[in-house]
């Protein structure tokens, strides 16, 4: 299956996560955002590298070195268009290219093992990191220097640079906290003979920190469109729907008793695509989501959508005033909607299936 | 017996004048669960329900000494500085509800929670019910009669799966001992090991369901300590097959449901429980023929 429009929406590009750097210190190499193959940066040799969110990009084919200035323009635009995994390349980052004594990878994350942050250290950074070193950190105190000396010497890092990585970790460490990150890496970490440079960025921000309150689409490749309820119940539909032999062609998800509004509104992004066989609107029982409000807003949003959806509509739902609501639904079949309503006395396996054969008609 | 609330739970509502305070105020009391008094700074004074609200934890602490579970349901904003006065207060149990606390303040709740020896449970937590017993939080809450009484303990990271789920059993026959919403962030303040410990106890519960996702590593540390001793029947149902196949640190539908590949993901899931001998379950329908066989 190929996806399209994934991306963590607070992962920050290479660049981005470098400008932080800088802001709380932490060198990085000479460079220039470029997003057009003119007023080019005449450095030599130097090092293309696009700016998209995956983490394999050098894999793709997305970092190129130069080692001639005259090479840049050529390069760069075999860049610029250029799809890596099912993003376009829009801006190119040229770096002058660092003379590295030594690579080193440092990494702070939250593990769910010790439900705090963890201190990720190696002394061969680059790509395919060999064993990390990991050591907890206490987030009430955070990176003291006796901390830091422990983990780098565990992780053999050279004596003589102890004082030099600290200083990088402790900036690291207010950039983690203050910017409210679930990661913040830099790999490599280059040794250079004037101090150290960070070589690349990753930074993921928390969506909590200003949580938009949007509902992210997930485009698939298939011809079901997917209304799931419910955070859990949601990826168990897309299991069950799978497995049942249908093909998603979204995933999305909507929980804690949203208003019709926002229901609404999702449902015409999720339909408003071609080439849709059915529809399927299920969740879990429901503890405390109105189903009445939410279905209305099921409703409201097909009533906008044109062409008008003619396919099969499979609603599984229960949960409070769902008698309600279906008897609304059952009224509107007359506006020429084909529903299909079950409520709990069918599992959500059976109604994916129910889903299917009326998708796919033999 | 059952597991962290029982008819000598005594709750204090942290949030309790908000729209999800009042909720939860009335649904505990309608089930029959004590709720003593709520705080909300600012609003000393008044009540809810007919329970009074304190200006803080310590000072509804000094008017009701046998508050001993503090149910949070302020905003996410809040939730660090609430969290923090029920565990300074030494309140033994606190059960987050509060959706979308960062990561990071997660992480200092549980540190604090760890120096004074508190138990939290959540955040993003459903709520926990002990049919025929108590119950707080949202956790079945027009619907309490899915809930019966019984020796099958649930934990889950899905709110709407534990309803789910305790539906399939009850038609079933299979009544329940605890429900846990555990939540599903990255940081969790009990996971399914911890809450492990306290059913292996817990003599009215014989077997127990698991419902995990993909995401973090709670489902292979359950398998490891599982395999270290727990010697009651374990059925699990884990979501999220489909998504071995999605780019990775995609974020489904919660928090800490991110894609990953190795440790984290559908396959390495189902393969620690099942080494652990857990009983895969596929749909919730399963899980009752499943116990069938066990019980």
């Amino acid at each position: 299956m190929r996806y399209s429009g994934v991306r963590t929406p607070m992962k920050l590009t290479e660049h981005e996560g470098k400008k932080l750097f800088q802001h709380y210190g932490i060198e990085t190499p000479k460079s220039a955002l470029v997003s057009l193959p003119q007023n080019l940066p005449q450095w030599g040799p130097c090092v293309l590298k696009a700016q998209v969110h995956s983490g394999d990009r050098f894999k793709h084919g997305g970092i190129l070195i130069v080692e001639k200035v005259e090479q840049i323009q050529e390069k760069l635009q075999t860049l610029l268009g250029k799809n890596i995994q099912g993003e376009v390349v829009e801006s190119v980052l040229v770096e002058e290219k660092v003379e590295a004594l030594a690579q080193w990878y440092i990494s702070l994350s939250y593990s769910s093992e010790i439900r705090g942050p963890v201190l990720s250290l190696s002394t061969s950074g680059g790509t395919g990191i060999a064993q990390a070193h990991t050591t907890s950190i206490p987030i009430l105190v955070g990176i003291t220097k006796e901390i830091a000396q422990r983990a780098l010497d565990e992780a053999q890092f050279p004596q003589e640079d102890s004082a030099a990585v600290t200083e990088v970790l402790q900036k690291l460490w207010t950039l983690f906290i203050d910017e409210c990150a679930l990661v913040a890496e830099i790999n490599p970490l280059f040794k250079t003979t004037h101090g150290l440079v960070a070589g690349d960025a990753k930074i993921i921000i928390d969506d909590d920190k200003n949580p938009s309150g949007e509902r992210r689409i997930i485009a698939m490749d298939g011809d079901i469109a997917v209304l799931a309820s419910g955070g859990g119940a949601s990826m168990l539909i897309m299991d069950a729907l799978i497995r049942a032999g249908g093909k998603p062609a979204n995933y999305t998800e909507y929980s804690g008793n949203p208003p019709a509004q926002v229901v609404k509104e999702l449902t015409i992004k999720v339909l408003s695509r071609p080439g849709l066989k059915g529809c399927f609107v299920a969740g879990a029982f429901a503890n405390f989501t109105d189903i009445y409000v939410t279905l209305s807003g099921l409703l409201e949003g097909l009533r906008e959508i044109t062409p008008k959806p003619t396919y099969p509509i499979v609603v599984r739902r229960d949960g409070p005033r769902k008698d309600e609501a279906f008897a609304m639904l059952e009224q509107a079949k007359t506006e020429g909607f084909d529903f299909h309503l079950f409520g709990s006395d069918i599992s959500m396996n059976d109604s994916a299936k129910e889903m299917v054969a009326r998708a796919y008609p033999v | 017996m059952s597991i962290l609330i029982n008819e000598h739970t005594r709750v204090l509502i942290q949030g309790i004048t908000g729209a999800e305070g009042t909720r939860a105020c009335k649904e505990a009391l309608r089930y029959g669960t004590l709720v003593v008094a709520g705080v909300t700074p600012g609003k000393g004074g008044q009540t809810v329900e007919g329970v009074p609200v304190y200006n803080s934890v310590k000072e509804a602490q000094t008017q009701h000494k046998d508050i001993n579970t503090s149910l949070i349901v302020v905003p996410a904003k809040f939730a660090l500085d609430a969290a923090l006065e029920a565990i300074e207060a030494s309140i033994p149990l606190v059960v987050i509800l509060t959706e979308h606390i960062t990561t990071q303040n997660s992480a200092r709740i549980m540190a604090h929670a760890k120096a004074k020896n508190v138990r939290v449970v959540g955040p993003s937590s459903v709520g926990i019910i002990s049919p025929g017993k108590g119950k707080i939080g949202s956790i079945g809450m027009t619907t309490s009669e899915i809930f019966t009484p019984g020796n099958i303990g649930i934990l889950s990271k899905s709110g709407g799966m534990t309803s789910e789920i305790a539906l399939a059993l009850t038609r079933c026959g299979f009544g329940q001992s605890t429900a846990v919403g555990i939540g599903a962030d990255i940081i969790l303040g009990s996971d399914f090991a911890d809450l492990l410990k306290l059913f292996a106890q817990d003599e009215e519960t014989k077997a127990v369901v698991l419902f995990g996702e993909v995401g973090g590593t709670y489902e292979e540390s359950a398998a490891e300590y599982i395999q270290g001793g727990f010697t009651k029947p374990v059925v699990a149902l884990v979501a999220g097959a489909f998504a071995d196949a999605l780019p990775q640190e995609t974020t489904l539908g919660h928090a800490g449901a991110i894609v990953s590949q190795g440790k984290g993901s559908y396959a390495s899931k189902i393969q620690a429980l099942r080494e652990a001998g857990v009983h895969i379950a596929q749909t919730t329908e399963d899980i009752p023929k499943i116990l069938h066989t066990l019980l």
